[in-house]
């Protein structure tokens, strides 16, 4: 019973960093149509960001979260208006997308190993350390944390989406992008805000798996899988599924610890991502619009 | 897609048959090391494989992130054959991991259906796991270690032949799907699934056939490679890398034409060997980089580069008639 609390418990503060990853995924996706396989990247270099900045700067990796968060938000609003606005839209923009943004990966990856070679990197604070008794268990102070902004960023996405000129403006967009030129809305600004913002929550994830685990340039392409999984499996846009796919997905991998070897449990979340394709190609929740 | 490749006539079979012929006698009569034939023949390897992803990626429109799995599969179904107590020959045990992984591809029929991104993602997730599973069953595939076959020099040599008539094999099959009303077919599939239904096309039937064709070239293609190394590893074999080498072929070559997937699949040989031996840091960006701009400016990779430079020769030498026309 004792280890399943624990199991249980691990779950649920893997899942915050799942949905994390998955948020910005979905919602370029969900107004775009773009899949960003530049995410796993970006995730990648938000961990960078926050090493470098805790390693030189001596500044604390939560304290780094605003300019982790502007620096990966104004470099997918770059991505956005230097490529990605000259992709052809709709089916036949698929593959292309897909491929150009697989470069974009390779670059930053490349980038990051003549930056930082390819050794094994980790954010170690004095708290890393720490944990605090939780349910007859001991849970990791650094990981509450992550869970607490994991739960607060949704949160506010869900905001942004449904109280502000932006949100609106971008949930219009994701509905109709021709009607919302004919009510005024600048349509390519939109999109590059929303690309940004996107890249921006894979950036924080990075920054948030970068206290958790240690990472190198290669880091993110493990992660953009489970992001696809959550996706797919919340159903797009939708932020409230992304939660609860991150969950099934975390108590999923988690629980198969129990029973197989601990190297096979990350094919899990793989096969599960193939079964929701083929199974349930809206989601668990069926498609939605953003919000 | 333009035409090009539907266009090439007939008569080109005859070039066609000079170039084999001259690539099959260059090792007898060129004195050429060890060491350029085996670039050579890693070339040819990676042209059938290329061509044979193009069937998917470019001719049905199914970009597949996944093609390491059958490569891996081929190749270790061929290796553990070869390692049997009464071991078979070669060239069976490479035919039998082709037609496993024929068979594993048939597995991919129920994400068929799936298009565009979904299909290519759906196909990541498979190769990942094929990946994992198959590290894992260490019986198999030796696990972490990989398997090593009896180094055989002849048959290193012997292979150049090998991999010259599975290129030549597969660049014909990819001509004569391409002319075929079969390459027809596949074209209405890819412009449109549910068109292409409604006027009579099996789409369905012709996407499983296209995709257990792929699957086995690129399986035999990963026999003849355990052949040629001697050991393979899963890691290696299955890994997301190749998967990608698959794709960036053909992309840097030209997507659904004849001649790009071979053109990609040479300028990637050489060029994945003169950067891994003079500036492997800049290996994976440069890929990147040409990724980028060919999505960018030309989709149709050298094919369309070439395409355009011809038209553009063509265009010089009409224009000085054009001008004295009064």
């Amino acid at each position: 019973m004792d280890r399943f609390v624990d199991l249980a418990v691990s779950a649920v503060l893997l899942a915050g960093l799942y949905a994390t990853m998955a948020y910005g995924l979905g919602l370029i996706y969900g107004v775009l149509r773009v899949v960003n396989l530049a995410h796993g990247g970006v995730i990648m270099a938000g961990a960078y960001l926050g090493w470098i900045l805790h390693g030189w700067a001596g500044l604390d990796p939560y304290l780094s979260i605003p300019l982790v968060v502007g620096a990966t938000f104004l470099l997918g609003m770059a991505m956005y208006r230097v490529l990605v606005r000259h992709l052809p839209r709709g089916p036949a923009g698929g593959p292309a997308s897909l491929l150009l943004l697989f470069g974009v990966w390779l670059v930053l990856r490349n980038v990051a190993y003549l930056l930082f070679t390819g050794n094994d990197q980790v954010i170690r604070t004095s708290y890393s350390t720490h944990a605090l008794p939780l349910l007859g268990s001991f849970v990791s102070v650094n990981r509450l944390a992550v869970l607490a902004i994991a739960v607060v960023t949704p949160a506010l996405l869900h905001l942004v989406l449904r109280r502000t000129y932006l949100g609106r403006a971008i949930r219009a967009v994701a509905q109709n992008a021709d009607s919302c030129t004919l009510v005024g809305i600048d349509v390519e600004r939109i999109y590059t805000l929303t690309f940004g913002i996107g890249t921006a929550l894979a950036g924080l994830a990075g920054l948030l798996s970068a206290t958790i685990f240690s990472f190198n340039p290669g880091f993110g392409s493990g992660e953009l899988l489970k992001s696809f999984v959550v996706v797919v499996l919340g159903g797009l846009g939708s932020v409230f599924g992304t939660g609860v796919a991150a969950l099934i997905l975390a108590i999923v991998e988690v629980f198969a610890i129990l029973v197989m070897p601990s190297y096979l449990t990350a094919a899990v979340g793989f096969v599960m991502l193939v079964l929701v394709l083929v199974l349930r190609p809206g989601g668990l929740f069926g498609q939605r619009v953003l919000g | 897609m333009r035409r090009w490749a539907a266009d090439v006539p007939f008569w080109s079979a005859v070039p066609f048959v000079i170039v084999v012929a001259a690539l099959a006698a260059l090792p007898l009569s060129l004195r050429i090391s060890p060491y350029e034939r085996n670039l050579v023949t890693v070339a040819f390897l990676m042209i059938s494989g290329a061509l044979a992803w193009n069937w998917m990626g470019g001719y049905l429109g199914q970009v597949s992130f996944g093609h390491a799995a059958m490569f891996g599969l081929g190749g270790f179904v061929a290796a553990r054959l070869m390692l049997h107590e009464n071991p078979a020959p070669a060239p069976i045990a490479w035919l039998l991991g082709g037609i496993a992984a024929g068979v594993f591809s048939l597995g991919a029929h129920p994400m068929l259906r799936l298009r565009g991104p979904y299909f290519s993602i759906a196909t990541i997730g498979v190769g990942e796991a094929s990946r994992l599973l198959f590290t894992y069953w260490e019986e198999f595939t030796g696990g972490a270690s990989g398997v090593s076959l009896p180094i055989d020099i002849g048959m290193k040599a012997r292979l150049y032949w090998w991999a010259l008539g599975l290129a030549a094999l597969v660049v014909t099959a990819s001509f004569v799907i391409r002319r075929s009303t079969l390459g027809l077919q596949l074209l209405a599939i890819k412009a449109d699934v549910d068109a292409a239904a409604d006027v009579g096309v099996n789409a369905t039937f012709y996407q499983d056939l296209v995709m257990v064709l792929s699957g086995a070239v690129v399986g035999i293609t990963g026999g003849l490679w355990a052949s040629f190394f001697s050991f393979i590893e899963p890691a290696d074999m299955f890994g997301f890398d190749r998967s990608i080498g698959f794709v960036l072929m053909s992309v840097i070559g030209g997507v659904g034409t004849v001649l790009g997937p071979v053109l990609g699949a040479v300028v990637f040989v050489l060029l994945r060997q003169f950067l891994l031996a003079s500036y492997p840091q800049l290996y994976l960006g440069l890929y990147g980089i040409l990724l980028i701009l060919i999505i960018l400016f030309e989709p149709l990779g050298l094919t369309g580069l070439g395409l355009r430079l011809a038209r553009a020769v063509r265009r010089r030498r009409r224009a000085p008639g054009v001008v004295a026309a009064p």
